[in-house]
């Protein structure tokens, strides 16, 4: 009920600034003449195929409610409503949802994979070679923002790579296509593997940092010294006593960090060429979209809504003292 | 133990990376053998239809110009036309044109190619409330105007529609029989079989008319390929349509092209995935010094031209002819171009692209050239820049035009001692639009159709004495009567010759500041040769270009 009336209040004001920038910014329409300026008549049909043509996008601070109301009701009747060009926003959202989900997947193995195994080794060498040595890793992590990562590999990396890989083994081969510079949608899981990686090395930083605090506090609490004073194995204490209580905050961080990894997926799927959600959203709020930015935007709360409940469930889960009625 | 383990890591990998090849040996080049020539191209914008009547940017009629064939085509170095599923256009008045169609060509759906199918084409373009973005190239038809509509803007700039359009077809095209059209225009133009191979003249089928949407996504041409699939914003492909009559088919029997959305193309190209490519600024010093790359190269100049126009309608020091040529001369164009945009423009010193349409010639703009001392003299002559005010430049939002713009302000105010302020504003056009301007604003003219009548009539002519053009303020009826005698010429040549002298009137009244044309660079694969680039739209001629494997 609550994730209800958020989704709500999010499509009411995501309503309102882009009416606000339609209002402030000019008419949309205009820009479909480009340099040409058009006759009254001619603005006046294409604003009216652009669903633009309701006065109240003319008047500075009209809320344009009705418009609203309007959607509400389309929305209601399964009509997700059309971009400027009257392409089915449901279209949209089929063709680069899945690639948007493929990026986010990696980013999140690669999250677990860096931050847990990491983060558990250098809680385990505390003080000790291998824990300076991560933690240097993290640190260097945090000085290459994800932008200039991609930068680097994209046009100094991919060609070379890639090329030397198809001579060797062939043009088809999973060498070739996992070092391609552009996302194919020949291939969209080996082509989105090392953006996914390079997307989730960036966040896996400060998550396996946060891994390595929440382990170090377990590996001095009671229960565990209780565990090994029963004669239990290192590996059982480590797996089952640290690990798993420690996975609690690292659990709660992964709903987190999921929604400010749509941010960097604006960047790497602009940079890859991936047609996918955070590429769509930001073309569309530049081009004052209306309805591809509110579609957009509800279904990606949906999806955090989604993720931030299995979240809850994993508490569960994880520690038996969490129970749900 | 630790090294054997790393070993057989390292060896797993390398199976893993080989993996799915399976065979993929060289020589296994799949996309050489059997016949099937594929060529793998870019589309650098999102494509957004595929309808003749609404495609009018770059890619759209890139795509279309293999997919549909047009009445006339046009030449790859001269750009005049020259009849193709025409078969005469003549006119003894200029003002109502006789147009023969070569019988027998069909749609790739089978429907036939007829004067019908023309017509129905540009009615629905002509037709007001259809919204399509080559409406306003029916202007000249008679019965345009009763397809429009009357609408009234009120004073807060709402347009409202006060009564319906009286017309649905244009009372001037007229389907004589299967193979004629007639057309009736509201005055000569001599120029009209020009426009007749651009892309909003393309006909349709009948079947495209009955489902415009799906028209749109998927084209029913009549042309020598037929687009196979198209995931809009991804990727699209194209195959040869196995019963093209027409005689202009190119060897290759595919084409994938790749969307791409604000990145940058150049790696794919550099890996072979992509057989033209274009280097972005930032690679384009590595891109030239590369032997191997710059021996698959091919420049020609475009026909975008970037101006600077200023609001005539505000008065002084606007309207002083010595200030404008003071701006003009500040400029040294060829440092900036170096500086911002490396190969992509060429320095601008006429108002018609020289050598790119018939007519355009260089040097019509004496006071283009960069010339400080001369340029701080016109300013005094024009009475100064007010102390202590800023100059402001006005563009819309773009990276790369505010780069250029900076600098071209920069130039200025070393130049002049005029400081100025870039005003980049996303409602650029709604201002222009309104005149809203106080200070210089960019400006950018991609002609419709190759003539040099296009770049006068559009950006200066207007017929209104009192207010002048829309967007800059500016009127010459010397220049007015010279593009009128133009139009009424008896043939092209004589036509062109009288809208050359026109844009020399222009240059007496020296209106706006020419800085630059685009200029069009690809670089190609080893797969392809005979890469032509149109010197009208700057795309690769897709019909020319020659698949070698």
């Amino acid at each position: 009920m609550q994730g209800v009336f958020t989704l709500f209040a999010v499509m009411l004001l995501l309503h309102l600034l882009t009416t606000l920038a339609i209002q402030l910014n000019g008419n949309p329409a205009l820009a479909f003449f480009g340099d040409r300026a058009p006759s009254k008549s001619q603005l006046e049909a294409v604003e009216k195929r652009f669903g633009l043509d309701d006065v109240c996008y003319d008047q500075i601070g009209n809320p344009c409610l009705a418009q609203f109301g309007k959607r509400l009701g389309d929305y209601a009747t399964g009509d997700f409503g059309t971009d400027l060009r009257g392409r089915a926003v449901t279209d949209i959202v089929a063709t680069a949802a899945p690639n948007t989900l493929r990026l986010f997947l990696v980013v999140t193995i690669t999250w677990l994979i860096m931050g847990m195994f990491l983060g558990s080794v250098a809680a385990r060498f505390r003080g000790k070679a291998p824990d300076h040595g991560i933690r240097l890793i993290s640190i260097l992590i945090d000085a290459f923002p994800v932008f200039v990562m991609l930068l680097v590999y994209k046009f100094i990396f991919t060609v070379p790579i890639s090329g030397w890989m198809a001579d060797t083994f062939g043009k088809d081969s999973l060498g070739a296509l996992l070092f391609k510079p552009s996302f194919s949608r020949d291939a969209p899981w080996a082509t989105i593997i090392v953006p996914g990686l390079l997307l989730g090395l960036t966040g896996a930083a400060p998550f396996l940092r946060l891994v390595r605090a929440s382990q170090l506090e377990n590996y001095n609490a009671d229960h565990v010294r209780t565990a090994r004073s029963k004669g239990l194995g290192e590996r059982h204490v480590t797996l089952f006593h640290i690990v798993r209580n420690s996975s609690i905050p690292v659990v709660t961080a992964v709903g987190f960090v999921f929604a400010e990894a749509l941010a960097g997926a604006v960047i790497t799927e602009g940079m890859m060429n991936i047609y996918g959600m955070g590429g769509v959203l930001w073309g569309a709020v530049q081009d004052s979209q209306v309805s591809v930015v509110i579609g957009m935007v509800s279904l990606l709360s949906i999806i955090t809504i989604v993720v931030m409940f299995a979240v809850d469930i994993l508490y569960a889960v994880l520690d038996p003292r969490i129970r749900y009625d | 133990m630790k090294a054997r383990s790393l070993a057989a890591a390292a060896a797993a990998l390398t199976l893993l990376v080989a993996g799915c090849g399976g065979g993929g040996n060289p020589g296994g080049d799949t996309s050489s053998a059997g016949g099937d020539k594929t060529v793998r191209l870019a589309l650098t914008q999102d494509v957004e239809t595929l309808l003749p009547m609404d495609s009018n940017v770059g890619d759209n009629i890139g795509v279309l110009e293999v997919v549909y064939d047009g009445l006339v085509r046009y030449d790859a170095q001269s750009t005049k036309p020259y009849n193709y599923i025409a078969e005469d256009v003549s006119s003894t008045d200029k003002t109502t044109w006789t147009i023969k169609l070569k019988p027998d060509f069909t749609f790739q759906n089978g429907e036939p190619v007829d004067a019908a199918s023309f017509a129905r084409a540009w009615n629905y373009a002509a037709y007001g409330p259809n919204g399509m973005a080559n409406n306003y190239f029916f202007e000249r038809f008679v019965g345009y105007d009763e397809m429009q509509g009357v609408t009234e803007e009120d004073d807060d700039g709402k347009i409202t529609v006060q009564e319906e359009p009286k017309a649905k077809e244009l009372s001037g095209l007229k389907v004589v029989d299967p193979t004629t059209l007639t057309v009736e225009l509201t005055g000569p133009f001599v120029g009209f079989p020009t426009m007749l191979g651009y892309t909003g003249f393309f006909p349709i089928a009948q079947a495209c008319l009955d489902d415009i949407e799906g028209c749109a996504k998927k084209p029913i041409g009549n042309g020598p390929f037929q687009i196979d699939q198209w995931e809009q914003g991804v990727r699209m492909s194209a195959s040869k349509w196995a019963d093209y009559k027409g005689s202009e088919t190119p060897n290759y029997n595919k084409i994938e092209w790749t969307e791409y959305k604000g990145s940058s193309s150049w790696p794919d190209f550099q890996a072979g995935d992509l057989d033209t490519g274009a280097p972005p600024p930032s690679e384009w010093q590595s891109a030239n010094n590369d032997p191997d790359l710059t021996s698959r190269k091919v420049v020609r100049p475009g026909a975008a031209l970037t101006y600077i126009g200023f609001p005539l309608y505000k008065g002084a020091p606007y309207t002083n002819i010595e200030f404008r040529k003071a701006i003009s001369m500040a400029i040294d164009r060829q440092a900036i171009i170096d500086q911002v945009l490396p190969g992509q423009e060429v320095p601008a010193d006429s108002w018609v692209v020289p050598n790119g349409v018939p007519g355009g010639v260089a040097g019509t703009c004496a006071d283009c050239k960069f010339d400080p001392t001369a340029a701080k003299a016109a300013l005094a002559k024009a009475g100064g820049w007010p102390k202590g005010q800023k100059l402001k430049i006005s563009l819309g939002q773009d990276d790369a035009n505010e780069q250029y713009f900076q600098a071209i302000g920069n130039q200025i105010k070393l130049n002049l001692g005029i400081d100025y302020e870039l005003d980049p504003a996303p409602d650029f056009f709604a201002r222009r639009a309104a005149r809203k301007f106080d200070g210089a604003f960019r400006n950018n003219w991609f002609p419709d159709y190759p003539l040099n009548e296009n770049y006068l009539v559009g950006p200066y002519a207007s017929g209104d004495a009192k207010n002048g053009n829309d967007t800059l303020g500016f009127y010459s009826k010397a220049f007015e009567d010279k593009l009128a005698e133009g139009d009424k010429a008896p043939d092209l040549d004589t036509a062109v010759t009288k809208y050359q002298e026109a844009e020399q009137e222009l240059a007496k009244e020296f209106p706006t500041v020419p800085i630059s044309f685009s200029q069009s660079v690809a670089f190609y694969s080893e797969n392809v040769d005979n890469v032509v680039l149109d010197p009208f739209s700057g795309s690769t001629k897709l019909r020319l270009l020659n698949y070698v494997g």
